[in-house]
């Protein structure tokens, strides 16, 4: 029962990754953090329900449209309603977030009701077997995709001008815009870079189970936790904090109560927060410096 | 003038995707729940009330009286926003047809239905805003028993009447209150009472030696558990697994693939909805497969937990169950009917409705017996009269524990059939849960 417990937790650590991605890095930019990105993952996942009901398609090919979705709302998001406050303390941007999200929750119960959606292709419900394991295709695929998705913003934010353009800004916005590099087109990229990899985890998110608009808040707690325990803007921090959540969770799950599983996010916080407030990789701001 | 232009094409951008989301969403052509219901939630105080084919009714007279306000919050939205929209549907139908029949007390219904986003916290607002703020007449329950443990103590501080859709949880009915009356036969503890000796009156080569009991941290939930474990270990039936989960609960999988380890012979899950879901599918990714599967709620949602966890799937899966359609109950068949008129996009049709529906009836065989809104007077009746309700008749103790007992349901071919206790049986209960059985397309 270990070594399987260990299975399910690495897979649902690589969904949690693929979930949290999208929240780092719009942290690690723009320094604000999305309390919206719950309510970005579920509409992604009701964008590839409608796809999946409505035109027949497969979720894993819905991936790429729920991720172009995702970045054109999410570009459109930020124009609309975070750039007036990009500049404005952190706590703004926490609550203008916090209300979108329930707002975008309401926009879902108005496009999609508030009925659970269910999305169920042929090989939902099976698994992969290796001897006496399984392997659940569905965390399977996540797990995949979320490789897929780090790997590429990892050569995206490496191997591209846009990447260094994020980085440069994400690093000295005076800096970057002394170099040319405009501030302002860099940070409704990366917003939407956000929302597009939520797009992607939101049609993982379908597979996993029935979903319904409030599901949003499910998501939003343990997504913090995990990118202030990898250090708030690092995607690899998120991975391992990610696979770490995962594995806690599944062994606290199996071993202790799962009444416990959603304490172990807030005490990896508070752990973190006392002994290495950066996070596992995250750098520690001029700020945290100078205090 | 850039960034306006930006800012307006954003805008334009948002509008055509919602917009082009919706259509796509509905299918351009499917009549929405809300637009269905539209005409009933605003009451028929504008329009004179209509029989089932649109024909004036003597109700038109009813029509100019003042409205008779009756105050609900409903989770519509959030963690309980599918039993929480089927309840409205139901008190949508009662409105309709209670106004066809000439309104309550001479007076239309109007309802006024607020959302509590599934929240403790909001219901508490939302009750003392119907009562201080919109001034209803009556009050209406809520569901689930979460919800109703605040909400009805809302409505006991203000000394009015609370008829609840649900609320089997026996922590509602150990505080003192006299005026809390849920419109369902029995009590949690209750519920799988009938499943539980049917399995432990089994011949013993037939009955199951072990059971496992995964429970949602819930108020209704554990105490059904906890009535079926009971009985089952009195016929000897050992305890294997037993675990509490909390509501939110995402991975289900590391919980299956305990539950698979223990190896039950019979796994008696207390689900509200979505994890009812998830152990199921957990199960099937695991290859695991008890014998017998109970589960409380959520197999009662109709289509929606057939599409969940797919039709093929459901064969034989046991719940405690409050309404059939097939019931000969008195107005049943006109609820039924009413209801797929109402809201033809419909599937089936969830007893949540059904017990919202009830709770409707109840409320009103009590005003119309006391003739007057007198809160003191309809608690006293209740507590003295059974009241005839789709559901079969419904008494209540002093404490407004109600004296029935649930019917046992399972999920034959693709659709539910009533199967315990025998008297009332619609089917022959089958042996066993049998997923991956084709179900003939309905």
């Amino acid at each position: 029962m270990f070594v399987q417990t260990l299975i399910l937790g690495i897979l649902v650590g690589g969904v949690y990754a693929l979930l949290a991605s999208g929240l780092t890095v719009i942290f690690g930019v723009m320094r604000i953090i999305n309390i919206a990105q719950g309510a970005f993952i579920i509409m992604g996942g009701f964008i590839t329900y409608t796809a999946w009901k409505r035109l027949g398609l497969d979720p894993l090919i819905v991936v790429v449209i729920s991720m172009i979705a995702m970045y054109v709302i999410g570009w459109a998001i930020y124009f609309v309603a975070v750039r007036p406050v990009r500049r404005a303390p952190v706590t703004t941007s926490v609550l203008l977030t916090f209300g979108l999200a329930f707002f975008l929750e309401g926009v879902m119960g108005f496009i999609w009701g508030n009925n659970s959606v269910t999305v169920r292709p042929s090989y939902v419900d099976t698994s992969l077997h290796l001897g006496q394991f399984y392997l659940p295709q569905n965390l399977l695929y996540g797990f995949i995709l979320a490789i897929v998705i780090m790997a590429a913003l990892q050569l995206i934010f490496t191997r591209t001008w846009l990447g260094r353009s994020i980085r440069a800004a994400a690093s000295s916005e005076d800096a970057a815009r002394l170099v040319g590099v405009k501030i302002s087109a860099v940070a409704a990229v990366t917003f939407a870079l956000g929302a597009a990899s939520a797009g992607a985890g939101g049609a993982i998110v379908s597979l996993m189970g029935p979903f319904v608009p409030g599901s949003q808040i499910l998501w939003i707690t343990r997504l913090l936790s995990i990118v202030v325990l990898g250090g708030l803007g690092s995607v690899p921090g998120a991975v391992i904090a990610a696979l770490i959540l995962g594995v806690g969770e599944a062994l606290m799950s199996t071993y202790v109560s799962p009444l416990w599983s959603p304490a172990l996010s807030i005490f990896l916080i508070f752990f973190i927060l006392a002994v290495r407030p950066q996070g596992i990789l995250g750098t520690k701001l001029r700020e945290d410096v100078a205090q | 003038m850039k960034r306006k232009s930006i800012l307006l094409l954003s805008l334009a951008l948002i509008a055509v995707l919602a917009v082009a989301l919706f259509a796509v969403a509905c299918g351009g052509t499917e009549a929405t729940t809300t637009t269905a219901a539209a005409p009933a939630t605003t009451g028929t105080t504008a329009a004179p009330a209509t029989d089932t084919t649109g024909a004036p009714t003597t109700a038109t007279t009813v029509a100019n009286a003042a409205p008779l306000k009756i105050g609900t919050s409903l989770p519509l939205t959030g963690g309980k926003s599918v039993p929480g929209s089927a309840a409205k549907q139901g008190y949508e139908v009662w409105q309709d047809m209670i106004n066809t029949a000439g309104g309550l007390l001479g007076r239309p219904v109007e309802l006024v239905i607020k959302d509590d986003a599934s929240d403790q916290n909001t219901i508490v607002a939302d009750y003392n805003a119907l009562i201080a703020q919109d001034k209803v007449d009556l009050l209406l329950g809520t569901f689930s028993s979460l919800l109703v443990l605040p909400s009805s103590a809302v409505a006991e501080k203000n000394n009015m009447v609370y008829v609840t859709p649900t609320g089997a949880s026996p922590k509602i009915y150990e505080r003192g209150f006299t005026k809390t009356f849920m419109s369902q036969q029995a009590l949690a503890p209750d519920a799988g009472k009938v499943f539980a000796n049917y399995i432990a009156n089994l011949p013993a080569d037939q009955r199951p030696k072990t059971a496992a009991y995964p429970t949602m941290d819930d108020p209704f939930t554990a105490p059904v558990i906890e009535g079926i474990k009971a009985i089952f270990t009195a016929a000897g039936i050992k305890n294997v697994y037993e675990v509490t989960y909390p509501e939110g609960t995402t991975d289900f999988d590391s919980i299956v693939n305990a539950i698979k380890s223990a190896n039950p012979d019979v796994v008696v899950h207390g689900a509200i909805f979505e994890d009812g879901v998830a152990i199921v599918r957990g199960m099937l990714k695991a290859g695991f497969k008890p014998a017998w599967l109970f589960q409380t709620t959520a197999p009662s949602t109709g289509d929606q937990y057939a599409q969940a966890i797919g039709p093929e799937n459901t064969e034989g899966i046991l719940y405690h169950m409050s309404h059939s359609q097939k019931a000969n109950t008195p107005g049943n068949a006109e609820f039924v009917k009413r209801y797929y008129e109402m809201f033809p996009e419909a599937k089936d049709l969830p007893e949540d409705v059904a017990d919202a529906y009830a709770a409707g009836q109840v409320l009103a065989a009590a005003v119309t017996a006391v003739g007057s809104l007198d809160q003191d007077a309809i608690a006293n009746w209740l507590h003295a009269n059974p009241v005839e309700t789709i559901l079969g008749p419904l008494s209540w103790d002093a404490k407004g524990i109600p004296q029935g007992e649930f019917m046992i349901a399972q999920w034959q071919k693709g659709l539910t059939e009533i199967v315990l206790p025998e008297n009332v049986a619609t089917a022959p209960i089958i042996a066993g849960w049998k997923p991956g059985t084709p179900v003939p397309p309905k």
